[in-house]
């Protein structure tokens, strides 16, 4: 662990940019068609459970990481296999992430532009905040939360000046009854972005006041959550579900929509600013997890003889994690939600917390 | 044999000091001649070291008078000094040869400050630091008197910092004039100056000031620290200090404000921050910096809070737009020409089709005249600076339009950058923008909008990393401190800015409870009987 303190502001706004990173631009929980909106708000409710969930466990280790009370809960090796396969989870997230990101950005603005130019810039810039440590890259959270919310709010005003919004086009709703939605929270909405939270489990020991941590991080998912919904009422409201389902990016179509004055139009600009900002954070603190877990696991002194190699790891890895873009989609549908989000976010840090709960038990009866 | 080199260079960097300005801290000689060929000797038989020998009228005895000329007043010298001691009748009417001394210091020269000098090293810091050294001879001790003057300039406007409503003066290059000017300010005993001297050769005196009480102890530990470990053989400017005490020397961003302002330094004073003044400059840093300190001018606390705010709002967005406009430019023409509005790209490239360059080239070219202009408007003498400037005038303007090497819309925005760039109140910060403009063309050249916007994040989280004595650069706003942000993006009236700021200090208390003025109740008007149209009578 670096010397570093974060207060409870501080997280708020870092979960709040870490959940809005990729949630806001993509078109998130589909399945659920024009309840998408619905769906994403019950995922919100299970994110905030899942949050509860870590953030009881941090109660009962209030100053360690997550890799090494794993290994007093279940005891040395399996503790320490856990925390490894933790790492590589982040790790491995962190590169999809960029991929992502990477993908969006050729499709969007730069198709004549490599792939693997694009990635490496946008991660120089993590590995050199990353580099200056959590506080810094906290405070310039701080910096940017205004940015970005000043627009998203300019952006919304515009919307509704431009007349765009058709609420009927969300209606009816739960057409087909609730099971597509809750098919749809359980499936996706559950664990991206909500479930993510799970990496925050790595910054809560940096913050200076850790009573506050439960009032920060359910204000700050739930804030971004109602953000989330109210974005995705947005694109369906204006740009209709068939259209949104078509979309890669509905948001970059909503906003495109917009024409004020016949001057404020093609506000791409808005958009890249969010993509970027938000992945940047949302790469960031995976990367800033696996590093500082890494450094706890094999107790090395100091992040900064870790943080170019992982950094390579992590550019590399996006490159080569799948072949073509359709792979990667595939593989972020089909194969991470179940075998790495439902594992990883849910059940791993339930059975530690009941295993948490019950030694706790034990050792004050003795 | 390499032991005893290594020890001998050991103590010759110990001892720099004494052995190379002033001499060993021997005694003086008893005898007033070798007292004053040593004197010669050492200093080279200098010119403008005077020496003056006298016999004074009863008892015969000689006396020697040594100052420098120029840095020593000489209507004091000869006026309190010479004449007392040339017409006093009796130097030593009664006691030992020791007395002497003693009683041209109490009874023969009417100076302020008479001081005894027991070696040589404490002789030449006092003579050449503008004291007038007086020896006897069968003394071994010499007197040193306060003559210190010579010409200087007078208190001026200060050039760089002009303010609207304020004071006109500014320090000038004499240390004292300048801690007096704060001195007039703040007439408190507990406003505290300690000195030193920096530099091995030049031995400047360098002074810091601070309100005791509200200064943290902290600061001041660390910036006496600081200073102590500089060992330079000068020290010219504050320049040299700046950059041997900063945070992070690396960065091209200042860390430490300087202002030519008294009335600034008391401010930042009484704000708990400390003040390092220097001889022989204008300038005074004060310590610790924050970013948006180097956005405020005076002007901001003697206008109306609305004001002081909204042009404190306006000088950031304007510093964004020196830094980002032509990178902008160029982004936009060279790749998202999709995100310009339909006719405002109809008339960009009608008037880029003509022009041979790429956007980039082209804004390059301009910036790059632009900045010798300037360059060559600070160094050309006032005489031909008018012939200049409108020759430069047409170059970048007109005639390079004409010519079809640059687009008009270029011009604009090179225009717009130059005249953003004179915005920032603080110097130092403004060409930091300067440098880093360029860096960010190149950017905006090979990746658009996205270089620009990973370009603005990363110097956003550089400036977060910064800080200054340890204070964070960007607060009060990234680490968000409520209490201190009524002084920073906005000001706050006085009366709702009750604390002083916590980063500095924790002494906060500043005023006292109701300063909001509230007009006096009535004003008559209600209880008077009053018929239709009383009131606009006139």
């Amino acid at each position: 662990m670096e010397k570093a303190k974060i207060t409870p502001g501080q997280l708020f706004i870092l979960i709040f940019l870490f959940e809005l990173g990729s949630a806001l631009l993509i078109p998130l929980g589909l399945s659920a068609k024009k309840d998408a909106w619905l769906a994403i708000l019950l995922g919100m409710g299970g994110g905030l459970c899942l949050f509860l969930i870590y953030q009881a466990l941090y109660n009962y280790y209030p100053d360690i990481l997550p890799t090494t009370y794993m290994q007093e809960i279940t005891g040395k090796v399996l503790g320490k296999l856990l925390a490894f396969l933790y790492l590589i989870y982040f790790l491995y997230i962190a590169a999809r992430v960029l991929r992502d990101f990477g993908e969006m950005l050729v499709t969007f603005a730069y198709d004549e532009t490599p792939l693997f130019i694009i990635n490496a810039l946008l991660l120089f810039c993590i590995v050199y905040t990353v580099h200056k440590g959590i506080e810094v890259l906290a405070r310039t959270g701080e910096l940017l939360f205004v940015l970005l919310y000043f627009l998203a709010v300019i952006g919304f005003v515009l919307v509704v000046v431009s007349g765009l919004i058709e609420l009927n086009n969300l209606q009816p709703v739960l057409e087909e009854g609730i099971g597509p939605v809750i098919k749809t929270v359980v499936t996706e909405t559950w664990y991206i972005p909500f479930g993510e939270v799970v990496v925050f489990t790595m910054i809560f020991p940096y913050l200076n006041r850790p009573k506050h941590v439960k009032a920060a991080g359910l204000t700050g998912i739930a804030l971004s959550g109602l953000n989330i919904v109210i974005t995705m009422v947005v694109n369906i409201s204006v740009l209709s579900y068939e259209l949104v389902s078509r979309s890669q990016f509905p948001l970059l179509n909503t906003i495109q929509a917009i024409e004020v004055a016949e001057f404020l139009e093609r506000l791409d600009v808005f958009f890249m600013i969010a993509l970027i900002t938000g992945g940047f954070f949302k790469i960031g603190l995976y990367f800033y997890a696996a590093l500082i877990g890494t450094a706890d696991l094999f107790k090395v002194n100091g992040l900064s003889r870790l943080i170019y190699p992982l950094g390579l790891v992590v550019l590399f890895s996006s490159m080569t994690i799948a072949s073509s873009y359709s792979e990667h989609i595939q593989e972020g549908i089909r194969f991470v939600p179940l075998y790495m989000h439902l594992p990883f976010q849910v059940i791993i840090p339930a059975l530690l917390l009941l295993i948490a709960v019950v030694k706790n038990r034990k050792k004050q009866r003795l | 044999m390499s032991y005893r080199f290594r020890k001998f260079l050991k103590s010759k960097r110990k001892y720099t000091n004494a052995v190379q300005n002033a001499g060993p801290a021997e005694e003086l000689y008893t005898s007033l001649d070798s007292n004053l060929s040593k004197i010669k000797q050492r200093t080279g038989n200098s010119s403008d070291i005077v020496i003056r020998e006298m016999t004074t009228a009863q008892e015969n005895k000689q006396i020697g008078v040594i100052f420098v000329e120029g840095i020593v007043d000489n209507r004091t010298i000869h006026d309190f000094l010479l004449e007392s001691l040339m017409d006093d009748p009796a130097i030593e009417t009664e006691g030992t040869e020791r007395d002497v001394l003693e009683t041209i210091a109490e009874k023969i020269v009417p100076l302020g400050e008479v001081t005894r000098v027991n070696n040589w090293k404490e002789l030449y810091e006092s003579l050449m630091s503008g004291l007038t050294i007086i020896l006897v001879d069968g003394v071994m001790q010499g007197l040193s008197a306060s003559t210190k003057g010579g010409e200087r300039r007078s208190i001026q406007e200060p050039p760089t910092e002009i303010s609207i409503r304020g004071p006109r003066e500014g320090f000038t290059e004499s240390l004292r004039t300048n801690t007096s000017l704060v001195r007039r300010r703040i007439k408190n005993p507990n406003l505290w100056v300690e000195s030193l001297q920096l530099g091995e050769k030049t031995k400047t005196d360098v002074e810091i000031m601070y309100i005791e009480g509200i200064a943290s102890e902290k600061n001041l530990n660390e910036l006496r620290e600081r200073l102590e470990n500089i060992n330079m053989d000068g020290i010219l400017e504050t320049g040299y200090i700046e950059e041997l005490i900063e945070d992070q020397p690396s960065s091209p961003f200042p860390t430490i404000h300087f202002t030519e302002r008294p009335d600034a330094v008391a401010g930042n004073l009484l704000e708990g921050r400390i003040a390092i003044f220097v001889d022989g400059t204008p300038f005074v840093l004060h310590v610790p910096s924050i970013f948006i300190q180097f956005f405020q001018s005076v002007d901001d606390y003697y206008s109306r809070a609305y004001i002081a705010s909204s042009l404190r709002f306006m000088r950031i967005m304007v510093f964004l737009i020196s830094l980002y406009a032509p990178a902008t430019y160029v982004a936009a023409t060279t790749f998202h020409q999709e995100m310009i509005p339909t006719q405002l790209l109809v008339v960009l490239s009608a008037q880029r089709e003509a022009v041979p360059f790429p956007a980039v080239i082209e804004a390059f070219l301009m910036e790059i005249t632009f900045e010798i202009l300037r360059e060559a408007g600070i160094r050309m003498p006032q005489a031909v600076g008018q012939t200049v400037s409108i020759v430069g005038a047409l170059v970048i303007g007109q005639a390079a339009v004409q010519a079809g090497i640059v687009s008009p819309a270029m011009v604009i925005i090179v225009a717009i950058t130059a005249i953003a760039s004179f915005t920032t109140p603080s110097y130092s910060m403004a060409i930091a923008a300067r440098l880093i403009r360029f860096g960010l063309m190149i950017v905006a050249a090979s990746f658009g909008f996205y270089g620009l916007i990973l370009s603005f994040i990363v110097i956003i989280a550089h400036l977060c990393s910064l800080r200054s004595f340890g204070i964070p650069y960007m607060a009060p706003l990234a680490p968000f401190i409520p209490a201190d942000f009524g002084d920073s993006v906005i000001r706050l009236p006085r009366w709702g800015d009750k604390e002083r700021p916590r980063l500095f200090t924790t002494k906060n208390e500043r005023e006292g409870s109701g300063q909001k003025p509230t007009p006096p109740e009535t004003r008559n008007i209600k209880k008077q009987q009053m018929k239709k149209g009383d009131l606009n009578d006139d």
